[in-house]
């Protein structure tokens, strides 16, 4: 149907007053103060030029951070496409009960960040965890957290975010293999293509755009890793584990640096916004062709 | 023959996959009924039996654990509403509007769905103090409701360019004004989309911890900050009564996706095919 001005203003009026109001105009607020000395706490402040920054950027502890958020990334991204994929594709074909299947697989994605966090400080415990079981069984020593070391705490959490997120890709990827048609599967099984060929000329070319889309998701969430590694890890054991959203936290929160906190904070929104304008890109260059 | 193989064989391996990752869930679930492992007897064996107490420990280790899920059962609600109403409006809005680059919009809608919450909390938090607005569970419910009403919208959108609009048109001919095309004929096309989209945006509510903890000083409280509380201020919580707390926070999720787990097929990110946008 054709929109008056007045129907174009009942629609987008209220998502502009949500968003600006609680996301845009905050946002840009703080962008400005990131320029100046400005804390919630002084009563007067003056301009600092790009000052806030570069201390950000100077700062080894910030360094750190950048470094470990990178390492997650790029490992637990691709890891939970691939995961999440994988159980999409034997979720795919319809059989008895795949619904309820989906459902049930969907489990660890509907616990919250922060619960994960608790859960598993608890099941690393060795009284009560499920590590130190497996282990007792096979005649081994009790081992100790592995969060608490400094080479394998960062795996571990990057572990823990996987076995949380895999299954929300997988529920996110379903449907996109279900829409493909079922012919398509056929030709590929009658031209004798194996799984493996079945997975790398049907089933991925079809899921491509949706991949790059819960690619994007998943990129900016782990960019800002914060919740479970609050709880697990606070960061430590030193900074093997700090992520920018950590630090921007402690610097706002609990070492009263607000200019420190909110410049890092804004230097996270750039990588993501620096991702989302790649991913930009390639999306729409996809559905021009 | 081949093919009921390879459903046997999927199956199979589905199992294996789904046991794995709920084993940890599993384990909670009997700690939270008191069946514990005991990891220094060797081979290591369970101690029991079963009991329900530490249910109702909850409320002594933390005494306003049933307020905070209130708490958060209806600021998720009250949030998930909202953001899809307001969503639903913009979806059709973008998706019917032509305008200019309308498929790039769609596309930074999902670019603003992947910004982490702390890039912008911040100075939302020291906004809402300068307001005094803090610890108001309408600014709770307003803030959680932008943070995922540009996924919604995004979802949204993918639903409604898919419909036809010949019936859009054929209800304006007769008469109707934009309202009564939305709720007549807009609305019933979609509402397995509208419903699976409120289900997805109540769960991501629910779990939200960063923009409840920081527009709040303590006062309105929601469980993931709750949460976040014991372990930050090092208060020591027993591991059954914490699996607890974690299965009362997990299983209203749990129900509610088994109750609608056809409803949410309709959940998908999938942008529809180029040719199909008239």
């Amino acid at each position: 149907m054709k929109l008056t001005r007045c129907d174009q203003l009942f629609l987008f009026a209220p998502l502009a007053i949500l968003l600006g109001g609680w996301l845009v105009v905050p946002a840009l607020l703080g962008l400005g103060a990131t320029l100046t000395t400005y804390s919630p706490l002084t009563t007067t402040f003056k301009f600092a030029g790009w000052a806030n920054y570069s201390a950000v950027i100077h700062d080894p502890e910030f360094g750190e951070a950048v470094r470990n958020v990178v390492l997650f990334t790029v490992i637990a991204v691709p890891l939970e496409l691939a995961i999440g994929f994988g159980i999409a594709y034997l979720l795919r074909p319809p059989f008895r009960g795949r619904s309820w299947w989906r459902a049930l697989m969907l489990l660890p994605w509907l616990v919250s960040p922060i619960a994960s966090g608790v859960m598993w400080h608890f099941l690393f415990g060795s009284a009560t965890g499920v590590i130190d079981f497996v282990f007792g069984w096979f005649g081994g020593n009790q081992a100790a957290s592995p969060i608490g070391d400094l080479r394998l705490a960062l795996p571990t959490l990057i572990a823990v975010e996987v076995w949380r997120v895999a299954p929300f890709v997988t529920f996110l990827l379903v449907p996109g293999l279900a829409a493909v048609p079922e012919e398509r599967w056929e030709q590929a099984t009658l031209a004798g293509a194996s799984t493996f060929g079945r997975i790398t000329r049907v089933a991925l070319p079809a899921a491509k755009p949706l991949l790059l889309t819960v690619g994007m998701l998943l990129t900016g969430l782990s960019l800002g890793a914060f919740d479970t590694i609050l709880i697990l890890t606070g960061g430590g054991p030193g900074t093997a584990t700090l992520t920018p959203a950590l630090y921007s936290y402690e610097r706002a929160f609990e070492t009263n640096d607000w200019p420190i906190g909110a410049a890092s904070a804004w230097l996270i929104a750039a990588g993501v916004i620096g991702v989302g304008a790649v991913y930009l890109r390639l999306s729409t260059r996809r559905s021009a062709s | 023959m081949s093919r009921r193989r390879d459903t046997a064989v999927r199956i199979l391996l589905l199992s294996a996959i789904t046991a794995a990752f709920l084993v940890p869930l599993l384990w909670t679930g009997l700690a939270s009924l008191g069946v514990l492992p005991d990891n220094n007897s060797r081979p290591p064996s369970w101690t029991g039996p079963a009991t329900l107490q530490h249910f109702s420990e909850i409320g002594g280790a933390e005494p306003a654990f049933w307020q905070e899920l209130a708490t958060s059962t209806t600021s998720a609600l009250g949030a998930a509403l909202i953001t899809v109403t307001v969503s639903f409006l913009a979806a059709f809005g973008l998706a019917r509007a032509r305008l200019p680059g309308d498929r790039s919009l769609t596309q930074v809608f999902l670019v603003l769905a992947s910004l982490p919450a702390m890039a912008y909390v911040l100075p939302l938090s020291d906004l809402i103090r300068r307001l005094h607005l803090l610890d108001s569970f309408a600014t709770i419910v307003l803030a959680e409701a932008a943070v995922t009403a540009p996924l919604a919208v995004f979802v949204l959108h993918g639903a409604i360019v898919q419909l036809p609009t010949e019936w859009e048109e054929a209800a304006v001919l007769d008469g109707a004004g934009l309202l009564r095309v939305l709720a007549r004929v807009v609305l019933p096309l979609i509402a397995p989309s509208v419903a699976a989209t409120a289900i997805v945006v109540f769960v991501l509510d629910w779990n939200m911890l960063l923009v409840p903890l920081v527009l709040t000083s303590g006062e309105v409280k929601t469980v993931p900050v709750a949460m976040s509380d014991f372990f930050t201020f090092e208060r020591e919580l027993e591991w059954p009564t914490a699996a607890a707390a974690l299965m009362v926070s997990l299983v209203p999720l749990a129900v509610l996706v088994a109750l609608f787990h056809r409803v949410l097929e309709r959940f998908t990110l999938q942008a529809p095919a180029g040719g199909d946008i008239g």
